[in-house]
């Protein structure tokens, strides 16, 4: 699986700020914070999507237990955090390990305008970098 | 049922005192439309036990996992399976829970059963 970064970040041959570890979790802020507080929450068994977890796998709660140890510890497990997972493209999903997103520290409106942003100028440098590949259309 | 008393809209979905456009239920979990959704699909799941905040899940408690089953299964359900969807639980006033009554939203871009 050398070719997934969430599983080279788990074998720690990639850097990251980890924040938690069981024997089945890792923790660790995004490398691109969408908001103050933005860890993402990965299985250490790589499973492509939430769709690939069988149904008596008690993984997800799991993931929720991390999420909300990590929320107290952060001080916000009070004041409010959201918890989300994106599944396959049309859902947001970029890296194909499952992980779920733990966001915090700011208000949601804000944090979803942010989102809108980000996705727009993700989406034009992908949307160049295939037009890089082909002919020039500008 | 703990706290739950009539002032909980998803207590009174669940015992049909309110209505709501059901899609899925278990013996743990009942899953409908969000009555005012925010995107083309919008169902909320919601376990028939009344819990506050995914803060409050007791300790040993697969309810989560549980509700994430059920999730698969909506997805699926709708044809957004593969296309995509996003599942996600706001927790407490600042992260943008309304009702305190645990429920994980099931959003997709994605009309029902378009591949």
């Amino acid at each position: 699986m050398s070719d997934c970064i969430f599983c080279e970040i788990i074998a720690g041959r990639l850097p990251a700020t980890k924040v938690y570890e069981d024997e089945t979790i890792m923790a660790f802020r995004d490398a691109y914070p969408a908001s103050p507080i933005h860890i993402l929450i990965v299985p250490k068994r790589h499973i492509s999507t939430f769709n690939d977890v069988s149904d008596d796998d008690p993984l997800l709660s799991e993931m929720g237990n991390v999420a909300r140890k990590i929320a107290r510890e952060l001080g916000v497990a009070e004041p409010g955090y959201r918890f989300f997972i994106n599944v396959n493209r049309g859902g947001g999903q970029v890296v194909f390990h499952l992980h779920a997103h733990l966001i915090a520290g700011r208000d949601l409106g804000t944090f979803l305008i942010n989102f809108a942003v980000a996705g727009s100028v993700l989406w034009r440098k992908v949307a160049g970098l295939f037009r890089g590949r082909g002919r020039t259309l500008e | 049922m703990g706290d739950s008393g009539n002032g909980c809209v998803f207590c009174n979905i669940i015992s049909g005192d309110i209505p709501a456009l059901r899609v899925y239920e278990d013996d743990l979990v009942v899953g409908f439309w969000d009555a005012n959704p925010v995107a083309p699909i919008h169902i909320l799941l919601v376990p028939r036990e009344h819990i506050r905040t995914l803060n409050d899940i007791p300790p040993g408690n697969n309810i989560l996992a549980h509700l994430g089953q059920a999730a698969r299964q909506v997805a699926e359900q709708m044809g957004v399976a593969e296309s995509g969807y996003r599942v996600f639980i706001n927790v407490n006033r600042g992260g943008g829970q309304v009702v305190f009554h645990l429920h994980v939203h099931l959003i997709s871009k994605s009309l029902p059963g378009s591949k």
